[in-house]
């Protein structure tokens, strides 16, 4: 349906020369799109999707530049733009998308962000070194990287050593499971940053990835900047590494499309700690892909606290590719204004002795919130004695407020532990009586209670500072400030 | 002398002598209360009803052992009458009409058998939700503590401990006992205090109950063992202060050394103005804290009243021994 309506709004000039890589892409696509038809094509070009791809690679800093663009980035951007060619925008009768509603974007005027925003003053939290992307645009001078032991990079794909290069080169783009949002993120990532954690290093502090986002229209110039950011995390052998992505706006409500990509790879016996905070503007799109990919007995931990955006969706990603290997994800979606908050989540566990968490939990504080949860995960004929277990509790605090859950544990092994459950709520009155019990009014009560909700998520941060962090904001959120409870 | 106070509704002190007032607590008119019962004093007036029995008849009347000549000051605290209560989603009754007088500085106890109503009738008077108060009057401190929300009876001065406290993920204990410490403080008229004011006042009555530190930092009741709990509700009690303090098998669960810590935390609280009406199943707990009076209850009703003796004729002969009368 809505791969055949071809929004006006678009911002692009469709005059410009095709320039759209590879070469074999055909003419037809493009008289298409000029024609703007109206006949079925679900299966092959979108219009609206070439269209975004095309001024996608306009604002591409290459193509104004003499400079070879790196290998892997040119891969990455020869197979998106193929993939883009025969992906439509997805539309509410697609199984993913189904509860999830992209038309806020559709209908903007989207704009590829062109150059980084110059000159900005970013603060980052200065007790971890730290990489700063404004706009999807690895700002160097933000770097701050002291402390790092020797063989560990963090920055630019530009600044890496062959070596790097050639193990960055050897994992991109050889993910399949992606969707629209993928590709695109892939045809206009204008850079790709960089972690990388030799064998065998414990890297001691976490590393602080900051996504600014700073170009952003108002509410009703319908005007969406898009940026793209994107960063690999290659942990070899033996090596553990703790990674903090925090995303936000400026201030302010701006429109914004932050469309951003996270690649991890773990090697044997690897570990990676995870924490992601998505506190983006209300009025912003967000859309996120994790994709990790696990070796032999490597451990991977996911810390997820999102309360921002109009539209937010986290795709997580991950492949168990070894036995022995394990896998928490906590995710913690807070709703307090008319928004969309989805996790879509697969977990593919393929051989013996696996062992996977994943906690989910949402508030819907608002009449017009909607929280989406559809997670799979995936026990395979030769992951035998696994320990899974899955369990989603979302908690409605007004009238209309919505979720849509489906939590999905498919089994085909037989010898396996497995647990799960779904569970939407209220409060539990019993505890709630048990503050009055105390002296303390209802209010007070339910406050304390909705935060506690999502404590349990929270407590989960490895680092006491970001713990802080969260716990005042979402209180903030809440409105729960004045609340004494430290 | 008489130990035993028959508690037929029809000749309990308050309740024949209000026996022609409306019963519903709404339309109950609070001052002629505490004027009738301070003068005459219910308990001796019963004991001239009583009839004696055998077993007991050596033992003091309640009175004589409690009140110390303290009797003409001592003012009721707690006025329960003709109290009855249905479960309030099923609309069962469970209370079928409970009396029950506690002045100022006595300490009672209630025992009964399992499922007599003994936990139902602390959460109705702590105004727990499950249940619907259908007839009768409680007056406390001179107030209609049936009109209160619960966290107004609690800042009112009436603490209860739970039997089963629940668990409260994601809320951390010092922070709760905070709120709740705070809560009490601007009832009373006082600043609120930080952290660290309260941690100062927080730490000798966690010695007093030995409770380790690390019991603050963990959330309310969960993964506390049986013991840890009770142990957490009397820290509970000692923070916040009670006029009035129900215990609801405070005793259950706890190891001998915990109960004595328990019971010097809870003799410590006791002072000639605050009561204690505490529910258990042993006489084990009514030696270290001693009861003015002994109820007995039985299907919704308090079905007898003595002093601490009762406790061994049960001990000795079980619930036959009392409810056969
Ligand atoms: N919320 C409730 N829902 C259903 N039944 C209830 C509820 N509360 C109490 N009851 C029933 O009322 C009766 C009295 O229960 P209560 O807990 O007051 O007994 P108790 O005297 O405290 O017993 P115990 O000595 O075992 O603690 C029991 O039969 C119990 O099952
Ligand atoms: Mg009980």
């Amino acid at each position: 349906m809505s791969a055949l309506s071809f929004s006006p709004h678009l911002h692009i000039n469709i005059n410009r020369n095709p320039k759209l890589t590879p070469k074999r892409r055909a003419k037809p696509n493009k008289i298409r799109v000029s024609l703007q038809t109206t006949f079925p094509q679900a299966t092959f070009s979108d219009p609206f999707v070439i269209q975004l791809a095309e001024s996608l690679e306009d604002s591409l800093p290459s193509s104004s530049s003499s400079l070879p663009q790196p290998l892997p980035l040119q891969k990455l951007r020869d197979s998106s733009s193929q993939t883009l060619l025969s992906t439509p925008w997805p539309s509410r009768k697609d199984e993913p998308f189904r509860f999830t509603d992209t038309s806020m974007i559709k209908s903007s005027q989207i704009q590829p962000i062109t150059r980084p925003s110059s000159s900005l003053d970013v603060s980052t939290d200065a007790q971890f070194p730290s990489l700063v992307l404004i706009d999807g645009f690895i700002q160097n001078s933000a770097l701050n990287l002291s402390n790092l032991p020797d063989g560990v990079y963090v920055g630019s794909l530009l600044g890496v050593s062959d070596g790097i290069m050639k193990r960055v080169s050897d994992f991109i783009s050889e993910f399949q499971c992606g969707d629209l949002f993928w590709s695109i993120n892939g045809m206009g990532a204008p850079d790709l940053g960089v972690i990388y954690v030799p064998a065998g290093c414990k890297v001691e502090n976490p590393i602080y990835l900051k996504y600014l986002s700073v170009e952003g229209g108002n509410v009703d110039s319908k005007k969406l900047p898009i940026s793209n950011p994107r960063v690999v995390v290659l942990v070899e052998e033996g090596g553990e590494v703790g990674i903090i992505e925090e995303f936000v706006g400026k201030e302010g409500n701006d429109c914004y499309w932050a469309n951003s990509v996270l690649e991890v790879v773990i090697g044997k016996g690897g570990k990676v700690r995870h924490s992601y905070l998505q506190n983006q503007s209300l009025n912003a799109a967000h859309i996120k892909w994790t994709a990790v990919r696990q070796e032999t007995a490597s451990g991977y931990e996911l810390v997820e606290v999102s309360t921002g955006g109009k539209l937010s969706r986290h795709n997580v990603h991950v492949q168990q590719l070894g036995p022995d290997t394990e896998t928490e994800l906590s995710s913690f979606h807070l709703l307090v204004s008319d928004q969309t908050q989805d996790l879509h989540s697969r977990l593919l566990l393929d051989h013996p002795r696996g062992y996977c968490r994943q906690l989910h939990k949402c508030i819907v504080a608002h009449s017009l919130g909607q929280a989406v949860f559809d997670g799979n995960v995936k026990v395979n004929r030769y992951a035998q004695q696994t320990d899974a277990g899955q369990l989603t509790r979302s908690l409605l605090l007004e009238p209309r407020a919505t979720v849509n859950v489906k939590p999905n544990l498919q089994i085909i092994a037989d010898d396996v532990k497995c647990s799960h459950g779904a569970a939407i709520s209220d409060l539990e009155e019993s505890q709630l009586f048990y503050f009055q019990a105390r002296g303390i009014d209802l209010e007070t009560a339910r406050k304390a209670l909705v935060f506690s909700f999502g404590a349990e998520v929270i407590e989960r941060f490895p680092y006491p500072s970001i713990r802080n962090q969260v716990v005042s904001h979402v209180k903030n959120l809440m409105g729960t400030t004045d609340v004494s409870f430290s | 002398m008489a130990a035993f106070l028959p508690s037929n509704p029809s000749t309990s002190c308050c309740s024949f002598k209000f026996s022609n007032l409306p019963s519903k607590s709404h339309v109950f008119t609070l001052p002629a209360l505490p004027l009738l019962c301070r003068r005459s004093n219910y308990h001796r007036h019963h004991l001239s009803l009583n009839r004696v029995t055998a077993a007991l008849s050596a033992v003091d009347s309640p009175l004589k052992s409690s009140s110390d000549g303290q009797d003409e000051k001592s003012q009721p605290l707690l006025q329960v009458t003709g109290l009855t209560a249905v479960i309030a989603e099923s609309k069962q009754e469970i209370l079928k009409g409970v009396n029950l007088l506690v002045n100022e500085g006595e300490v009672h106890a209630i025992m009964g058998k399992n499922g007599s109503g003994k936990s139902t009738l602390s959460k109705v008077l702590v105004g727990h939700p499950d249940y619907e108060v259908t007839e009768g009057s409680v007056v406390f401190k001179g107030e209609n503590l049936l009109e209160m929300e619960p966290e107004e009876r609690s800042l009112a001065g009436l603490f209860m401990s739970f039997q089963s406290p629940v668990e409260i993920p994601g809320v951390n204990n010092i922070d709760f006992l905070h709120m709740a410490y705070n809560a009490r403080r601007r009832k009373l008229g006082q600043p609120e205090i930080g952290p660290i004011e309260f941690y100062a006042y927080l730490y000798p009555k966690l010695e007093r109950l030995s409770m380790k530190t690390d019991f603050l930092n963990r959330n309310v009741n969960e993964g506390f063992s049986g013991g840890e709990r009770k142990r957490n509700e009397i820290l509970q009690l000692a923070v916040l202060g009670a006029d009035l303090a129900i215990l609801d098998e405070i005793d259950s669960g706890l190891d001998v050394d915990a109960l004595r810590d328990v019971a010097k935390a809870v003799n410590g609280l006791l002072t000639p103005k605050n009561s204690l009406l505490m529910i258990t199943h042993y006489r084990r707990l009514l030696e270290f804290i001693k009861p003015t009076f002994i109820h007995i209850m039985e299907d919704g009703r308090i079905i007898k009243t003595g002093d601490a003796s009762i406790a061994t004729v049960l001990e000795e002969g079980g619930y036959k021994a009392i409810s056969g009368s």
